[in-house]
């Protein structure tokens, strides 16, 4: 008897409360309440989801306590003192030995090398022009493959983890196992000079001197898209991080954005007035900041968001540049016979004059030319590739402190690394969903419009009527998340003060049926060049009428002194 | 003088500290760490999804026995495994659920159909049957499964319906053309509670589960009648379109109580205003013909004429869990199991099928992780159910191609004559013809 009211007892404390009735922190404020919603189950709903939706984000800031490694830093004390004059030797001496084992020099022959870093950072792969390529763990000195392939080589790049390794030789992509075993030879992948894998899609994107841009899906071996670029042979590839697009490089000078999707760029760019040679997208603002670098020696950084000009240029001594953007936001060019890097915020705020950025570190490499520049994930360091080998240097500041094990852990064991890769496959990403906008997943969809609607009532019974129709005409409809596309055509046009308010079905009305958006686009085209005397007139006028409403409510508010009357007040223009 | 700080991993906070330890993980909540996030997390909804179908494997066995077709199931209070199904032959069989074995089997126990079980305190189990008689058998477990006499024998007037036990009392009511109360202990019914004015076939009778003293009845005569046992007499009744077959009252809502229809619905009223039903809900293409509460009471299911069993959401009214096989023809009875878990149906095949009440739900011991991992599915599968493609693969059902059809046909008919109305409608002056609510054409009237 006793025994059984023990057991009893040991078992009730392996149980857990129900979530309901645990013990919820208080609610947030600043929770909306939806209180235009009628129906009391899903108001209930809504409040409920949007009290957990604060509560979640609260412990997102809060989790912040979790990263608790700290970022390198080179701070100069005195007014005198440059971060830029400090060496390597200086910096490895207070380095610790760990941290110092980044500074090394690998004196290879075998043409000019790149390298390519695996994604955690932990496993390096390098391969010179005369056909040297080798794969290894450079924190443990263990060597993976190394292979002397004979023929030319011009990229290479892990796939999803070290197990697999992609190299562009001089006719086809061949993929190498992690012992450097031949595994598959892409015939479809003509002459390549740069490779890139998309790791959330499994692509692994090629281009190549016949001027095709193509994706093939390494988990199915599938091609998914081939793309012709239709201007010639290219050399400068990069990734965006953040929306898997891929920029291009030509030798026009044209930089062009890429998705599997669409057989024509996304956005294409003239960016240099000779060949663009160095490209590389900024991960640490969510891909927002684009550098390029030209064959006339400018190097320009570009913003994604709006393309209205570069943020920043100047002239580098020397041809093009290697770029390459690090995590924490800092920008690397190895131009001549050195490597500068600049780091936020200067490199990344606008700046008018094409004068260079205040130079953070500097380092001189005697073996010219400098064909790549890679930084380390995670860590501090900078590995160049150039003539006579691979140096590595340190460049405090530049990695990324606190990594998150569930995306790339550089000291994941053989159980982490297959979890890993299993997981990844099973969220495998499907190549036509990316786009540009990486955020437009799970967001509404634009309102369907009923073309028959004429005068806001329609021809079709109600029974018939899809869902959001019906509720609009009982009056139910709740619109407070639409947002309405025709407000920003009105915006840019001339919004004139005594036009009445259109109803949405008005400006259906008045949308031109019939004409698609690229004829659209082609007048609106035309439309802007045209300087119209009476636009500008309008436009003045209201520009006026606009600064006496301002002038007049600061006054009210008492802002603004209101101007005394004078005797020369007849002398002012009107 | 300069500050120089280079990034460093100590390897002792990103290594186990002893060989067999797990691997220590470290977290950056950042989005800038995780791109694509939204992404990755439809394509982990869309796969619970799937996954859910790929393991919806519902039919778990068949209890047989029965000669002919199984008309009424009832299961013992109280207990998880003991279910009592009587069949059209007469015979009367105790079936251990877990262990599919006979725990009792009576043939014979009825000249014609038994038309009522239904269990009574210590377990003894009553039996009602068209040769106008109700019997009381000894359910407890014995060696000699196959004894074959009553413990009491209680003869009525005219052919019985149904039968039901008080929750507590030692009483039971009868439904035939009247509604008895009777005492285990008197042959005799003691009171007659039927509706003063009816004269109508009751055809089923049930005992509130909580207000003990309160009966609900259907009858021929398309109504349902409210009792009390205090009183002595029949307090309410509603008249409606067309007659219910089957009435099953709410475990955790005691005003609550279902009623499945003959025309293809099953409606939830309330008893303190039985104007209007509370929920309508719609599935079924053909007659239904019972209905039962899960002991949760968020759920129940119904068992209908066109050979299909339906598992409904309390509140929603459409999109059902449909079980089917060839093999089941059209199922006349249909109980779900006190853990809530599995769903018995009884069919005019003769057999009682068990199925699971969650199609995908893993029947064997779930570690934690797996509990977990099961938990997060779901959360992932109610979040992206707006989205196209997770919600299609939710919300389809396969269907027997006549039932399908069925389907398709009656959506054409409803959906025509809705149109003719509205176009109707109109064409008249405006205001002369309003629209009706779907709730309120199901009652006709309400009588005291």
């Amino acid at each position: 008897m006793a025994s059984s009211v023990d057991s009893l007892f040991v078992k009730a404390q392996n149980t857990t409360l129900p979530k309901s009735l645990r013990p919820t922190s208080p609610p947030p404020d600043n929770v909306p309440k939806h209180k235009h919603v009628k129906d009391l189950k899903l108001r209930t709903k809504l409040n409920r989801q949007a009290a957990h939706a604060a509560r979640s984000k609260a412990l997102v800031e809060d989790a912040e306590l979790l990263l608790t490694n700290e970022a390198g830093k080179m701070q100069v004390e005195t007014e005198l003192e440059r971060t830029w004059r400090i060496g390597q030797d200086d910096i490895v001496q207070s380095a610790s030995q760990e941290a110092a084992k980044g500074r090394r020099e690998l004196k290879l022959d075998g043409g000019p090398y790149r390298s390519r870093y695996s994604r955690n950072g932990r496993h390096l792969a390098i391969v010179g022009n005369m056909g040297h390529v080798a794969t290894f763990d450079w924190q443990t000195g263990t060597m993976h493959a190394e292979l002397q392939l004979q023929e030319t080589c011009r990229d290479i790049t892990f796939l999803q983890d070290q197990s697999f390794f992609a190299v562009a030789q001089k006719k086809y992509v061949f993929i190498y196992d992690r012992d450097g075993v031949e595994l598959h030879r892409l015939k479809a992948h003509i002459e390549p000079t740069r490779l890139e894998f998309l790791p959330y899609h499994w692509l692994l994107a090629s281009v190549g001197n016949n001027g095709f841009l193509k994706y093939q899906d390494t988990s199915t071996g599938h091609i998914v898209a081939e793309h012709r670029t239709k201007l010639g042979a290219c050399h400068t590839l990069a990734q965006n991080k953040h929306n898997a697009v891929l920029h291009l490089g030509h030798s026009n000078g044209v930089v062009t954005l890429w998705t599997p999707n669409i057989p024509h760029p996304a956005v294409q760019i003239l960016a240099h007035y000779g060949p663009v040679v160095g490209l590389s997208v900024d991960p640490s603002s969510g891909g927002r900041y684009m550098a390029t670098s030209g064959q006339d020696g400018v190097v320009k950084v570009w913003d994604c968001r709006n393309w209205k000009g570069t943020v920043r240029e100047w002239t580098t001594r020397g041809g093009g540049a290697e770029l390459e953007w690090s995590a924490r936001g800092a920008l690397s060019v190895a131009v001549g016979g050195s490597v500068n890097v600049y780091t936020k915020p200067s490199i990344q705020t606008p700046h008018a004059p094409k004068a260079p950025p205040p130079l953070y570190l500097t380092h001189p490499i005697p073996h010219r030319p400098l064909t790549s520049v890679r930084f380390c994930p995670f860590q501090d360091i900078l590995t160049i590739g150039h003539n006579a080998g691979l140096s590595s240097i340190l460049v405090p500041g530049v990695g990324e402190p606190n990594f998150d094990s569930m995306e790339a852990d550089p000291f994941e064991n053989k159980k982490a690394r297959r979890e890993r890769e299993v997981k990844g496959l099973l969220d495998k990403i499907q190549p036509d969903m990316i786009t540009l906008d990486p955020d437009f997943v799970g967001a509404l969809a634009p309102p369907t419009k009923l073309t028959t609607a004429v005068n806001d009532t329609h021809d079709i019974p109600f029974a018939r009527l899809p869902r959001l129709e019906r509720l609009r005409v009982q009056g139910k409809a709740d619109e407070t998340e639409l947002v309405d596309d025709d407000d920003e055509d009105i915006a840019d046009g001339d919004a004139d003060k005594n036009a009445k308010p259109q109803s949405r079905m008005e400006k259906e009305k008045r949308k031109m049926r019939g004409k698609g958006k690229s004829v659209k686009r082609y007048l609106r085209k035309q439309r802007k060049n045209v300087i119209d005397p009476t636009a500008v007139a309008i436009r003045a006028k209201l520009e006026k009428q606009r600064e006496e409403k301002r002038v007049a409510k600061a006054i009210e508010n008492g802002s603004m002194e209101a101007r005394k009357p004078s005797a020369l007040d007849r002398f002012r223009r009107p | 003088m300069v500050k120089i700080s280079v990034l460093q991993h100590a390897p002792s906070v990103h290594l186990p500290a002893r060989p067999g330890d797990p691997t220590p993980t470290t977290r950056n909540l950042d989005p800038l760490m995780h791109p694509f996030a939204r992404a990755r997390e439809r394509n982990r909804a869309l796969n619970a999804a799937k996954m859910d179908k790929l393991f919806a494997k519902p039919f778990v066995g068949a209890l047989e026995g029965h000669i002919d077709a199984v008309e009424v199931l009832c299961k013992k209070p109280g207990s998880l495994s003991a279910v009592a199904s009587g069949s059209w032959d007469g015979g009367v069989i105790l079936h251990n659920v877990s262990e599919r074995k006979h725990i009792r089997r009576i043939q014979g126990a009825h000249k014609g159909k038994v038309s009522g079980l239904c269990f009574a305190q210590d377990d003894r189990l009553l039996s009602c049957g068209v040769d106008s008689k109700i019997k009381l058998w000894d359910a407890s477990p014995q060696d000699d499964i196959t004894e074959q006499r009553p413990l009491n024998e209680y003869p009525g007037k005219s052919a019985f319906n149904s039968i039901d036990h008080h929750r507590s009392d030692p009483l039971f009511a009868t439904a035939s053309n009247i509604v008895q109360i009777w005492d285990e202990t008197k042959s005799a019914a003691i009171s007659n509670l039927t509706f003063p004015t009816s004269t109508e076939t009751i055809t089923s009778v049930r005992f509130n589960l909580s207000e003990t003293s309160v009966l609900g009845s259907i009858g021929s005569d398309r109504t349902f009648t409210l009792y009390d046992i205090r009183t002595g007499k029949a307090e309410r009744r509603i008249v409606m379109q067309m007659s219910s077959n089957a009435l099953a009252w709410s475990p955790t809502f005691p005003t609550n109580v279902l009623l499945a229809s003959e025309d293809h619905n099953l409606y939830t009223f309330d008893v303190r205003q039985l104007k209007t039903p509370t929920h309508i809900y719609k599935g079924h293409v053909a007659a239904v013909m019972s209905c039962d509460w899960s002991p949760t009471g968020l759920e129940f299911v119904s068992g209908g004429w066109d050979r299909t069993v339906r598992i409904w959401k309390e509140g929603q009214g459409t999109r059902p869990e449909v079980y089917h096989t060839k093999r089941m023809q059209r199922v006349s009875s249909s109980i779900f199991t006190a853990d809530a878990r599995f769903v018995l149906t009884g069919s005019d095949d003769g057999n009682v099928r068990i199925w699971k009440a969650k199609a995908s739900e893993k029947l064997g011991i779930i570690t934690a992780r797996e509990r977990a991992a099961i938990e997060y599915r779901d959360t992932l599968k109610d979040k992206w159910k707006h989205d196209n493609e997770v919600g299609r693969i939710q919300r389809n059902r396969h269907l027997p191609k006549p039932v399908y059809q069925a389907a398709k046909l009656k959506r054409t008919m409803l959906d025509t004559r809705a149109v003719k109305e509205e176009r109707r409608r109109k064409h008249t002056r405006a205001g002369e013809s309003k629209p009706n609510a779907e709730r309120k054409k199901v009652v006709i009237t309400e009588q005291t």
